[in-house]
């Protein structure tokens, strides 16, 4: 610090670039110092405002009594629309709201888990032609939701589609999607039906990567087909559980563009997502208390995507 | 059930699809035909078949007149109705439609493409300060909590509310993992290349676009897909912000054929449907690998 000032503003600049770990080869001048932050500006610029700030700003707009129609002016009405949610409005409709959420999320999550678990092992089990099972498997991902979504609408067409028939041979009948007790059951069917693809890819890339000495090794010490599976591949796979429970609860706790399209907004299968959508975009267009509502939902993510997290790795380091 | 206590005859002629494996491959794993093993092939083939049935009954509805249909809505088709197809894309105006989500889809895509490489290559090498923060803010982006209302409010304030770039401006933004899984791909590229490019004075951009762009094109190729798989698959965004019909997507009129057709129109309904998704299954046929690839390297983040 004592030599000549050219010196240390050496130091100094030679000081930044260890700091941060990496000398950039095009940094000779000082345009070539600026050029990566021109490259990361643009991208970087509509993230932050159109993806950052409207995460950020949604717990404002709770405040608020704010609607989707231009013009009309709104007021800040402080805890309202959470009251409103929690003890004032139609309270036994919004928790059956929240429960539903929960039922749908940790249905999808166990089923679409250890479906994919099973059938990714299934089909490491040298089977022939595999890759194409699991291409065929994955179309629904490319598909999406829509023309998932009428897809299923037309085998549950309750007049003559496949689903009735197979019901008539049972003598029984059902409206199916029109159905107030079955439809969301079947939501959560197709829901599951539409991820197990992509689930299914991400356990069967950690299948890959066990060795196979740990398979002949239990083979040798007599262990059968379900030991090896308890005791080698479950531990194994661990992280790729970890990943793909995560994946699932927190998309499944996000989703309602399956709901919007197999049923609409209905009392029976609505869900908070759901909620948020009608409620700020419907005929009222109350986006203040929908974001009230965006926020309870992202708490309600968070508190279940934490301790989910914990007890996930909890279980990697016992196994 | 014991694996080794079964007939060798049986394994050999049945795993005839096996031939070309050494024997010490097969004496590593041993699997014989046994009820197990059919067990586990009945199981495989009865859930793709859960997965073919659905498409192959589309497809048979789609080929039925009308009439026919209603008389016998899920037995086999009599004929090849394709006039279905003319009267669905006339009926649902699938021409324009589909013009509109091919350029939605093309222009965001590829924005969104080149946008996630510019971030993500300074990021990976850490060429730039804050790399890290810009990383992290990536991964959080994806717990974030639901933003479609206040999306909505700020492209209101912009003026941006149905018209073409407020929603494609929307749907680039949304660059979700691309930044992430070109980062995670990066890291196999030598930073010596980078060195040795610098030192012939190539310029950074002109290096990025001449050795970067061709080194991670299987990278690219799987963000850019999919960015258009989902911005052709986009139902909510086009719903809230594309209200004149001249600006809407085909999912949109997809989903909105269905609800002024209803369940009586379904031989046209299910044209219309397979109209929309021969697109996706083409694009999915030939990219495969990519798919996979994307799926893949979005699970090691």
């Amino acid at each position: 610090m004592s030599a000549s000032p050219g010196v240390t503003l050496g130091a100094g600049r030679a000081a930044r670039k260890t700091s941060a770990g990496n000398l950039n080869p095009f940094a000779s001048s000082r345009r070539g110092r600026i050029l990566p932050w021109l490259g990361i500006a643009p991208g970087l610029l509509l993230f932050v405002v159109f993806s950052l700030v409207p995460a950020v700003t949604v717990i404002f707009l709770s405040f608020t009594d704010i609607s989707g129609i231009p013009g009309v002016p709104w007021r800040w009405i402080g805890l309202d629309n959470y009251t409103r949610f929690f003890v004032s409005g139609s309270t036994t409709a919004n928790f059956a709201i929240v429960s539903r959420t929960l039922i749908f999320a940790f249905s999808v999550t166990i089923i679409l888990n250890a479906l994919a678990l099973v059938f990714a092992v299934l089909l490491n089990n040298r089977i022939r032609g595999a890759n194409i099972y699991r291409a065929i498997i994955f179309m629904p991902v490319v598909l999406g939701v829509t023309v998932v979504g009428l897809i299923w609408s037309l085998i549950f067409n309750p007049t003559g589609g496949p689903a009735a028939s197979l019901w008539g041979l049972f003598g029984s009948s059902s409206a199916f999607l029109g159905d107030p007790r079955l439809a969301f059951s079947l939501i959560i069917f197709v829901q599951i039906w539409m991820s197990l693809g992509y689930s299914m890819m991400i356990y069967h890339a950690g299948l890959m990567a066990i060795p196979s000495d740990l398979y002949e090794a239990a083979i040798v010490d007599g262990a059968t087909v379900i030991q090896r599976f308890r005791h080698v591949t479950i531990p194994m796979i661990a992280s790729s559980t970890t990943v793909n429970v995560l994946i699932s609860i927190v998309g499944s706790l996000q989703t309602y563009q399956i709901i919007f399209v197999l049923t609409g907004d209905r009392p029976t299968t609505s869900v908070l997502a759901m909620q948020i959508f009608s409620l700020g975009f419907g005929g009222s267009s109350e986006q203040g208390y929908a974001a009230a509502i965006s926020m309870i939902q992202f708490v309600l993510i968070s508190a279940i995507t934490l301790v989910a997290l914990r007890y996930l790795r909890k279980k990697e380091t016992q196994l | 059930m014991t694996v080794q206590d079964k007939p060798r005859v049986v394994r050999y002629t049945l795993n005839s699809g096996l031939r070309g494996e050494s024997p010490v491959m097969q004496h590593r794993r041993r699997k014989p035909i046994t009820g197990g093993r059919l067990l586990n092939y009945a199981l495989v083939v009865g859930l793709a078949g859960l997965y073919v049935f659905p498409l192959l009954y589309l497809l048979n509805t789609a080929l039925k007149q009308p009439a026919e249909f209603i008389r016998d809505p899920s037995g086999l088709t009599p004929g090849f109705a394709l006039q279905n197809f003319v009267d669905a894309w006339q009926k649902g105006g699938f021409g324009g439609l589909i013009l509109n989500s091919v350029v939605y889809a093309f222009v965001c895509a590829g924005a969104s493409t080149a946008l996630s490489l510019l971030i993500a290559f300074p990021v990976a090498r850490g060429y730039v300060r804050g790399s890290k923060v810009i990383a992290v803010l990536f991964v959080l982006s994806l717990f974030l909590p639901n933003v479609i209302i206040t999306q909505f409010q700020l492209i209101l304030q912009l003026g941006l509310y149905n018209s073409r770039i407020g929603y494609m401006l929307l749907l680039t933004s949304g660059l979700g993992i691309g930044p992430l899984l070109i980062i995670s791909y990066l890291r196999s590229l030598p930073k010596e290349l980078d060195e040795a490019a610098a030192m012939d004075g190539c310029g950074y951009f002109r290096y990025l676009w001449t050795f970067v762009v061709p080194l991670c094109k299987p990278v690219l190729t799987t963000v850019f897909i999919l960015q258009t798989i989902a911005v052709w698959n986009d139902i909510i965004g086009a719903t809230i912000y594309l209200s004149s019909p001249q600006l809407k997507t085909i999912s949109q009129g997809l989903f909105a054929f269905h609800g002024q057709n209803g369940n009586n129109e379904w031989a046209l309904l299910a044209a219309a449907t397979l109209i929309v998704a021969a697109p996706l299954i083409l694009v999915y046929l030939i990219f495969q690998r990519f798919f996979v690839s994307g799926a893949l390297s979005g699970s090691l983040k």
